[in-house]
């Protein structure tokens, strides 16, 4: 099979806001280094960062402060963290929303004053989330965008990855091997430096909320490259994704949050509100005790025609929800349904993968030569990420990532020669399924959608979790016997389709065996057989490696509470209060 | 684009359609079109049709899509003659006689299919000066911009553009003259040249107003009529003709 080689200083994999970052920083650091951005869609316009609504969470304003924004971010990930991650996660969010805004260029929200607008969001003790409007994502994606495009960059629009190449000699990382998804053409880039920034996503659910091109590819890479994964039971649902059908790619996408905050009611298929059974907060609980209550009303046959539950605004006045909620109502709207005076059909839908990669915080991994920002990352969010930390992760960690890149290359970073074994065995697996007679691959896809959603979703038991460790193991087995029809590898999505479920299956293995692992309930991750949390003081974290033959190991790690133990506080007003 | 929507048991005749009849181009700048029979469903969008088609009769049908909500601009397509947005249009919207043709946008060289190389748009963005440039660095506390400022509020109502090119491609100027910046990438500049951080105010209308800039425009008003989330390039790109004249005259304020 005929392979395009490429040479390159920094490859960047994604161009969300750690991918975008890195190519910043990596130019400011030195001008004259030859950076590759390779993205599964188009620059800055696919990934999550884009579909940001809520905001940025940065503490700035008076009375706040980084070690209130740090103590939110462990409470709210229940002491998962690792809490020099989380510390540098909220320092550097100062520095990065002045870059944005200063910088950048994005124009973000202000008081009358003509201050920084900043909105209370869940889980946070004080209102810190800077954001525009509710389309954040934009302007943030949009403003770096720019700043990217008008450098001298090489790009590679609709570029797969699908393996990270290690050295021939074993010192480090040597490139990627990518496809060139408009020809069809495989392509190496051999970089001194490659960042893992293609997001993490958790589209194996049957309802989720990440865009369409994301299938947890970076993932699926760095395991077989045979770095650890952590945390990957983590799986955040979002209580109320859309709901049309099966056959239509709207169902799953997000009605925000401040939908429940206003006052919104839930109701169960016999039109009757039932928060109140679960939670004395009702409607306005957290989103795991929102996501919980309603599967299990869904669970009891408590219905919707589709099979959900109903979001209910109109007594809150069809004007008044209009003009709170216009982009939520227009979307509604757009796709057939009435928000501001009807009933909408909804479900929880899987929203961000808290686990990934381990990574240290300069963005190196255990690979030299081989870097990872963002939501590919674990360790930041610990069991829970707190609405609004997700676009300062990938934004802090990404700036991040290219300094050290620039630095890393700076202190001699070689080109290594490719092992050309790995090489030739990605292209086999991509060339597999041409070789197999045509199945039925859109339902297999259903099908391990169903298996997670139903064993591996928000109520988790033993039984359950080995039914769908069985299952996995089939559906992997039938991916092995399900082919294409016809030979095009020119702009080809259902030969992406494929090796979508391949690295989706990848990532579902690893996220049911690291719910088998953790035998107890905390923030994400909720087992009805082991219901409560357990001591803080002895957490432990999951830890998965594969073997490079398919099988995983797993182990647990104490988490080291290297600035703060559980039940103890860094706020001195806190602590002051307390004494 | 405020049509409502109908369901299918409304749809004029109340016919109650079961079946689209969907025509798809197939191929490059040149290439044809195929038609494909699909079932109507109550909750379908034109991008649910596209990938039905794709599922279940041409698997390697090329086509583009991201977010799935309207925020990515990836999916945008001609549908029935009109550039649209693929992922917010809700099928009833536009095929009210069960009858669709999906294309390309236009004025966007064709990669195959339904998708287009959309590398000139994003240069011409560039090129319009649509690049911020600031004054402070990070290292420095945030401007003061006063939200009700007539400036601000300018910004505001171009900012949140997508760039999905159904402008561009439903601009008949940028059709007949390559040279043409087209609406998104005007609108851009005039968000910037109504921000009063843009350090680099001179350049941006320089590169607006230069050949190919706003004084191309012939005012038609398609791109305000086609633009999915509700932006008047048409009003920016008149905003950066007065401006210009009254930097020409000495009159622009500051």
């Amino acid at each position: 099979m005929h392979v395009e080689h490429h040479q390159t200083d920094i490859l960047i994999l994604g161009t969300g806001g750690a991918g975008l970052f890195a190519a910043l920083h990596a130019k400011q650091a030195n001008p004259d280094l030859n950076v590759t951005l390779a993205v599964k869609g188009l620059l800055g316009k696919c990934g999550c960062t884009r579909m940001v609504q809520g905001g940025y969470n940065v503490a700035l304003a008076a009375g706040d402060s980084i070690e209130r924004h740090f103590m939110d971010s462990i409470e709210g990930g229940k002491w998962l963290p690792r809490q020099d991650l989380a510390w540098r996660l909220v320092t550097g969010a100062v520095e990065r929303i002045r870059e944005l805004e200063n910088e950048v260029g994005c124009f973000f929200d202000r008081n009358p004053d003509g201050t920084l607008h900043q909105k209370a969001f869940a889980g946070q003790t004080f209102d810190r989330t800077v954001h525009k409007g509710d389309l954040t994502g934009i302007e943030i994606i949009n403003r770096l965008m720019e700043q990217v495009l008008a450098l001298d960059v090489d790009k590679l629009e609709e570029h797969r990855a699908i393996e990270l190449v290690p050295a021939a000699d074993g010192s480090g990382l040597a490139g990627v091997l990518l496809i060139d998804m408009r020809t069809g053409v495989y392509r190496f880039v051999q970089a001194r430096a490659v960042l893992l920034a293609t997001g993490g996503g958790p589209t194996m659910y049957r309802y989720h909320t990440p865009s369409g091109d994301k299938s947890c590819d970076g993932l699926a890479m760095a395991l077989r490259l045979g770095l650890a994964l952590r945390d990957m039971e983590m799986v955040q649902f979002h209580p109320t994704g859309l709901l049309g059908g099966p056959d239509t790619r709207m169902t799953g996408t997000v009605l925000e949050e401040g939908l429940r905050g206003a006052g919104g009611y839930l109701l169960n298929g016999a039109q009757e509100r039932f928060m109140a059974n679960y939670d004395p907060k009702g409607e306005r609980a957290t989103r795991d005790i929102v996501s919980r209550a309603i599967y299990a009303e869904m669970r009891a046959g408590r219905t919707t025609p589709m099979g959900g539950i109903y979001i209910s605004m109109g007594h809150l006045g069809r004007d008044k929800v209009a003009k709170s909620f216009p982009g939520m109502v227009k979307r509604c709207a757009d796709c057939g349904f009435d928000l501001a005076g009807g009933l909408v059909e909804v479900v929880p839908t899987a929203h961000y993968l808290m686990g990934g990669v381990e990574f240290e915080v300069d963005c190196s991994t255990a690979i030299p030569g081989l870097f990872a920002a963002g939501e590919d990352c674990g360790g930041v969010h610990g069991a829970n990420r707190l609405g609004g930390n997700g676009v300062a992760n990938s934004t802090v960690f990404g700036g991040i990532a290219g300094d050290s890149m620039a630095a890393f290359i700076a202190a001699g970073a070689p080109l290594r020669d490719p092992d050309k074994s790995v090489i030739d065995a990605g292209i086999a697996r991509a060339e597999r399924p041409f070789a197999l007679k045509p199945g039925d691959l859109h339902g297999l896809r259903d099908r391990l959608s169903d298996t997670m959603w139903d064993d591996v979703g928000i109520l988790r038991d033993a039984t359950g979790l080995a039914r769908g460790t069985e299952k996995l193991a089939d559906h992997r087995a039938e991916l092995a016997e399900t082919g294409l029809s016809g030979s095009s590898r020119a702009f080809n999505l259902t030969w992406h389709d494929w090796l979508n479920l391949d690295s989706l299956l990848t990532a579902s293995e690893v996220i049911t065996a690291s719910a088998q692992a953790r035998e107890d309930s905390r923030g994400a991750h909720f087992r009805e057989d082991f219901p409560e949390t357990g001591n803080l003081d002895s957490t432990r974290y999951t830890r998965v490696r594969g073997d490079g033959a398919g099988r995983l190991t797993i182990d647990t790690v104490p988490v080291d509470f290297s600035i703060v133990r559980p039940g103890e506080t860094i706020l001195k007003d806190a602590a002051t209060a307390a004494q | 684009m405020s049509d409502t929507v109908q369901t299918p048991t409304a749809e004029p005749g109340g016919s109650g359609i079961k079946t689209l009849e969907v025509q798809i181009w197939r191929g490059g700048a040149e290439g044809a079109f195929e038609t494909f029979s699909v079932p109507r469903r109550d909750n379908q969008t034109v991008l649910d049709v596209v990938t039905e088609v794709q599922r279940h009769h041409v698997p390697d049908l090329a086509y583009r899509f991201a977010c799935r909500v309207g925020v990515c601009g990836s999916c945008a397509m001609t549908v029935n003659g009109t550039p649209r947005w693929t992922c917010r249009t809700h099928v009833g919207k536009v095929a009210g006689d069960g009858k669709l043709s999906i294309a390309p946008l236009r004025n966007l060289p064709v990669i195959r299919d339904l998708v287009t190389d959309m590398g000139e748009f994003f240069d011409k963005w560039t090129k319009a000066g649509g690049k911020f440039t600031g004054t402070r660095s990070r290292a420095e506390p945030m401007a003061e911009v006063d939200p009700t400022s007539r400036a601000r509020r300018n910004a505001d109502a171009g900012i949140e553009c997508i760039n999905c090119a159904v402008c561009y491609s439903a601009c008949d100027v940028v059709s007949w003259d390559k040279d043409y910046l087209g609406p998104a990438a005007l609108n851009r500049a005039w968000t910037l040249l109504n921000d009063s951080r843009h350090a680099a105010q001179n350049e941006t209308l320089a590169a607006a107003t230069a050949h190919g800039g706003c004084g191309s425009c012939h005012t038609q008003g398609s791109c305000m009529r086609a633009c999915p989330v509700g932006i008047s390039p048409t009003r920016s790109i008149a905003g950066i003709k007065r401006m210009s004249l009254l930097d020409f005259l000495g009159m622009r304020r500051s």
